[in-house]
């Protein structure tokens, strides 16, 4: 059976959603630079690619009508590729990569263009017609819950504290901004043009900021609560994409793959917790690659909110030092559609970077569920 | 075309048209008088002395309060600089204000300055406000003469109403001209001519009156309590008395305007004569209790008692020691509340002190025309909209009798003023034919001088009676076949018989009595809303068919008006809220004041807009161009804005918030509020068709799910209270359509049915009687 491989990893610059660098870009625009970059860098010729599969949280407004197909077009990719948009919220472009390896080994595609893409300023989150199913709403009203109250959640019942979570705050402010000085975001950054403008660097990361400084922030979500702004992940705009294809196909056309897809796995959870996803997700998937959490060398663990990341991590038995090196969604950002290709792709880049045999990158998903990949150094 | 220079000067023909400002010195005057340019929607430049400091004084006014801008976009308009290096910005500016130290040398330094960058015939005004032109023109060129005038605004600029204009003998008649008309259209302003006297007229009398009512108090032994009620409702002053006043504007003016005014007066000027030097006054300047602007109060503080209450002290004149403040109890100031003359002649200290102000205030006034001004009604203009007396002092020795001031100055060996040995036992304002008339320096009476567009529903309702009305209400002939339906009840509440009329006026129109109809008063406010209190009377004796009654009542008189067939223009000054502001929502066109304050308040006592409002802010936002399409977004848009009960802080705002549409406009000076509404009326009358019902589409029991989840995050914020929760459950069964789906349409009558049924509903609930009731005590919403 062929190797499923990750061979090109690159993303937009991130911004903060409203009052970014990005607010007047288009998100099908934004992901359609992404794709054309990624695709010419790999000098594969676009028509060997079966599919373009597009991760969107709110595939609506200028995210709808089959975004993946748009974003074909406006990359000038050939008309014989497809187009999918793929919804599993944060863990969208995450999915994009599974579906594609699912293909792949079916033997139904040999390479893909796995995106994901989020405008939080141009598509508001919860969409512009938010319309939940009222008896649902009434009987099981978690369904519906809101994010910041399942952090609060997360927080109270696995007791970590405000200061927890701001230390893990500015250390992934401190991380990312380290990474930012030594060029290792550059690497992997397309830089977009914005009304003619080009914009290259990411837009979210304070350097600056200290644990004294985010103790100083109001609660965001409950007025006795502990998540405040500061360790949450801010809404933001960005795009991200993967060239994910099959070992020969990477072979053939003499591309250096990152690493290869070894398992993957989601898994469900109560939606008032939806922040401990990743716990059983990433249980599976090391299950399904038949190792542990110690065989891993690299965690690539979003941090939609300081409280589940501290929380997950201390559930898993991860280690600090190898969970998100170069600074992780509280300093980068989090454009919901976009971030699981970047966590698939960063953690196959570090690892490829930093050497090691094993990664996990793994997401927490509103509504109550993780998903989980286990990445092996080819 | 411009004209050479030169050409126009003493010429009225040629009357520059004002584009562009240029505001020098960015202190409290000159931002403020800036920021009120901008409101006007003209481009700006604002220089100031220290770099960068205009900059940050439009930074710091877009967070004061009350807000110098009115509306955040009018920040963009200027363009801060500095005023060593930036003169250049001036170039193009066809007005330059110059508001920098009230130091002579300083500003005439500045005015040569200027000559290298000013365009020809561009204006040049100084704000001083006690500096005479005279001086200032000294040794100045024919051509800066020609240009240069006074333009003093008062603070805040944006509030004020006053505006006055010093020109001196070489001034061109254009400038004046420009000014004029800029001051009056653009920004509102009513512009007094004064003559080049120190202090001009307001701050001359003003500054007196509070010297006399310092001075009495502590001679007369009153408790500054005491002297503030005195001074307030009975003389018609603001209720901070004089006490209160120097708190707000700053204790450490005093003496710098005492000593402005004693350069600048001679020795035997009253003014002058009557500067002391108080001890206490100094010592608390000294302890940097300087009002309320430094935090530490003035002659009034704040302290909070052991059980953390927030207790309102005095200080006490005589000993100097801070004590809790007690309501003042004096006879003259009962017998005397309706009755000047009773007040004055009190034997108590109350009422010798009215006396002892009111004389020397008086009678300096009386001393002071023509010296200041050519007539009475200028200064009575100037007393009532630079320091918000009810009365000038002419209206007040009307009220009081000038005779009686005469005998009363004679009796205290004082000097009569001519101007009142004249008038003997005559009046200073006499009504002839409907028309006021006011004496002029020369002895005779004239017409209070309206500008043209001027018109003033106090001046057509003296012309005769009204077409009909009732004790809440009436409705006039404001001519051309224009009709004008006034609410005239405390606060302009609008109760049963305001609605009655406005049905009566629907009706009278439909039959051809008017073509057009005009909704104004010259209230304060245009109108508060429903009658609170007429509601919480009718729920405490469970009169719940009454109530429902009045509220279809209103519903119906606001549709038949909506769908007369004859256009309605809304005309609001001031507060237009709850009721009030559904009023505007279902005329044609609103012409509204800049000072307008809109909002749907309901949900601050409990309750949802019942007459209407929460079907029109729906159709507004489902009409918005550029707003997302589909049922939600016109939900969600009036949920928020009706569950938070915002108030627009000013038209332009109100525009903001679809309150008014793009098609609405807005007049800056409220003078000219009616003519202009008028005229729209009379524009829409022709071929005019009424609106056509149309149905909505709303999403029901999704969208009520929807705001539901939106709610619980703020109650879990700590920003909903419990019963917050309640009001919005109701609100969103009305804006959601109740039982509704999106695949159909909902009737407009439908969502007023669920209004009429939600607001019933939290009427009878306890929490929303509580709310009322403590708006009604305190004045305050209840946050329960």
């Amino acid at each position: 059976m062929t190797d499923v491989v990750i061979a090109a990893y690159r993303r937009s610059p991130f911004h903060f959603a409203g009052k970014g660098e990005l607010v007047k870009l288009r998100p099908d625009e934004m992901a359609a630079q992404v794709a054309r970059a990624l695709v010419a860098e790999a000098g594969v010729d676009p028509a060997t690619i079966e599919d373009v599969v597009v991760g969107c949280a709110f595939p609506e407004g200028e995210q709808g009508l089959n975004l993946a197909k748009i974003v074909a077009f406006i990359a000038g990719l050939p008309e014989s590729v497809a187009g999918v948009t793929v919804n599993r919220f944060c863990g969208s472009s995450m999915q994009s990569a599974h579906q594609a390896a699912g293909a792949i080994r079916m033997g139904a595609g040999e390479a893909f263009l796995c995106a994901g893409v989020e405008s939080m300023s141009r598509v508001p989150m919860m969409g512009f017609n938010p319309m939940p199913h009222p008896g649902l709403a009434e009987s099981y009203p978690q369904a519906y819950i809101a994010m910041g109250e399942t952090a609060e959640n997360v927080a109270r019942r696995h007791q970590v504290t405000r200061k927890d979570q701001e230390a893990f705050a500015a250390e992934s402010h401190r991380r990312a901004a380290a990474a930012q000085a030594e060029g290792k975001l550059a690497a992997e950054i397309v830089p977009v043009t914005v009304d003619g403008r080009q914009v290259a660097e990411d837009g979210c990361i304070r350097p600056d900021t200290t644990p004294e400084a985010l103790a100083a922030l109001k609660p965001a979500f409950r007025q006795d609560g502990t998540v405040t702004a500061g360790t949450s992940s801010p809404l933001t705009d960005g795009a991200a994409a993967l060239l994910v294809c099959s070992a020969d196909y990477a072979k053939r056309h003499g591309l250096t793959p990152l690493a290869k897809v070894r398992s993957i796995a989601v898994a469900g959870c109560a939606p008032e917790v939806m922040g401990m996803g990743p716990v059983d997700a990433s249980r599976k998937a090391l299950a399904r690659a038949g190792i542990t959490v110690r065989d891993l060398d690299v965690v690539e663990l979003n941090e939609a909110f300081a409280s589940q990341a501290l929380a997950c991590m201390r559930e898993l038995g991860l280690e600090e030092e190898t969970v998100n090196r170069d600074g992780g969604a509280i300093a980068l950002g989090h454009p919901l559609g976009a971030t699981g290709a970047r966590i698939l792709g960063k953690a196959a880049q570090i690892l490829q970077r930093e050497g090691g045999r094993y990664a996990l990158a793994t997401q927490c998903i509103g509504g109550g569920q993780g998903i989980a990949t286990v990445l092996e150094a080819v | 075309m411009a004209a050479p220079a030169g050409i126009a000067s003493g010429s009225a023909a040629a009357v520059p048209r004002i584009g562009k400002v240029g505001v020098l010195g960015a202190g409290v005057m000159g931002a403020g008088i800036a920021a009120h340019c901008a409101n006007a929607g003209v481009p700006v430049v604002l220089l100031d002395i220290v770099p960068g400091g205009a900059a940050r004084a439009v930074q710091a006014m877009l967070r004061a309060e009350p807000a110098p801008f009115m509306h955040r976009g009018a920040a963009r308009l200027v363009q801060a600089g500095d005023l060593e290096t930036g003169l250049g910005l001036l170039a193009d500016c066809d007005w330059i204000i110059e508001a920098i130290v009230e130091r002579l040398d300083a500003k005439r330094a500045l005015h040569a300055r200027l000559a290298e960058v000013r365009k020809p015939g561009s204006i040049l005004s100084s704000n001083t406000s006690t500096i005479p032109l005279e001086a200032l023109m000294e040794g100045a060129d024919a051509g800066l003469a020609a240009d240069f005038l006074i333009t003093h605004f008062f603070n805040p600029p944006r509030y004020m109403r006053l505006l006055e204009l010093v020109a001196g003998p070489a001034t061109c008649a254009g400038a004046v001209a420009a000014v004029t008309d800029f001051a009056d259209r653009a920004l509102g302003k009513t512009v007094i001519r004064c003559k080049d006297r120190p202090g001009f007229i307001a701050n001359r009398i003003g500054g007196l009156w509070m010297q006399s009512a310092i001075n009495h108090a502590f001679d007369l032994h009153l408790t500054i309590e005491e002297a503030d009620a005195v001074m307030g409702a009975p003389l018609g002053v603001p209720k901070t008395g004089v006490f209160g006043l120097l708190d707000l504007v700053g204790l450490d003016l005093v003496p710098q305007v005492a000593a402005s005014m004693k350069a600048a007066l001679p020795a035997s000027d009253p003014y002058v004569l009557g500067m002391r030097d108080h001890p206490l006054i100094a010592r608390l300047i000294a302890e940097g209790r300087t009002g309320r602007k430094g935090g530490r109060g003035g002659f009034y503080t704040r302290v909070t008692d052991a059980g953390g209450n927030s207790l309102k002290h005095a200080i006490d004149l005589r000993t100097g020691e801070d004590r809790p403040s007690e309501k003042p109890s004096l006879e003259s100031l009962e017998l005397g509340a309706r009755d000047l003359r009773r007040l004055v002649e009190h034997p108590d200290r109350g009422g010798r002190y009215a006396r002892a102000v009111l004389l020397d205030t008086l009678g300096y006034a009386a001393a002071l025309v023509p010296k200041i001004a050519e007539d009475v009604a200028s200064v009575d203009a100037a007393m009532r909209l630079g320091y918000n007396w009810k009365w000038g002092p002419f209206e007040l020795l009307d009220r009081l009798g000038a005779a009686w001031l005469a005998e009363a100055l004679r009796a205290e060996g004082r000097p009569v003023p001519p101007l009142l040995e004249r008038l003997g036992e005559g009046s200073f304002y006499r009504t002839q034919g409907g028309r006021v008339l006011a004496l002029h320096a020369n002895g005779a009476y004239r017409e209070v001088p309206r500008p043209e567009g001027v018109l003033l529903l106090s001046e057509v309702k003296r012309q005769g009676a009204p077409l009909a009305g009732n004790g809440s209400a009436s409705l006039w002939d404001i001519g051309d076949g224009v009709a004008c339906l006034e609410f005239h009840t405390r606060m302009n509440a609008l109760d049963p018989d305001v609605v009655d009329l406005m049905g009566k006026a629907a009706a009278m129109g439909g039959k051809g009595a008017f073509k057009a109809l005009v909704i104004h008063n010259e209230g304060e406010n245009f109108s508060v809303g429903a009658n609170i209190g007429l509601a919480l009377f009718a729920a405490n004796i469970a009169a719940w068919g009454e109530i429902e009654r009045m509220v279809e009542a209103g519903q119906k008189a606001l549709r038949a008006l909506r769908y007369a067939p004859f256009p309605v223009v809304g005309a609001p000054s001031g507060m237009a809220l709850g009721g009030g502001c559904e009023v505007l929502l279902h005329c044609d066109a609103v012409q509204a004041h800049a000072e307008t304050y809109m909002g749907l308040v309901e949900a601050g006592l409990g309750l949802i807009p019942g007459w209407g409002g929460c079907a029109s802010m729906l159709r507004r936002w489902a009409e918005a161009p550029g707003a997302p399409k589909g049922p939600m977004p016109p939900v969600a848009k009036a949920f928020e804005m009706i569950s938070t009960a915002r108030v627009a802080k000013s038209a332009f705002e109100a525009r903001e918030m679809l309150l008014l549409r793009p098609t609405d406009r807005i007049t800056m000076n409220r003078d000219r509020l009616l003519a202009e509404a008028k005229a729209r009326a009379l524009s829409l009358a022709e071929g005019y068709q009424p609106p056509k019902p149309a149905p909505l589409r709303l999403p029901g029991a999704t969208g009520r799910a929807a705001l539901r989840l939106a709610v619980q995050q703020q109650a879990a914020l700590g920003r909903a209270t419990p019963h917050d929760a309640v009001v919005c459950d109701h609100l969103a069964t009305a804006l959601t359509g109740g039982r509704r789906d999106h695949t159909e349409e909902t009737a407009e009558e439908e969502v007023l049915r669920l209004e009429r049924q939600s607001f019933m509903a939290l009427l009878k609930m306890p929490a929303t009687l509580a709310r009322i009731e403590h708006m009604l005590e305190t004045g305050r919403p209840l946050r329960n």
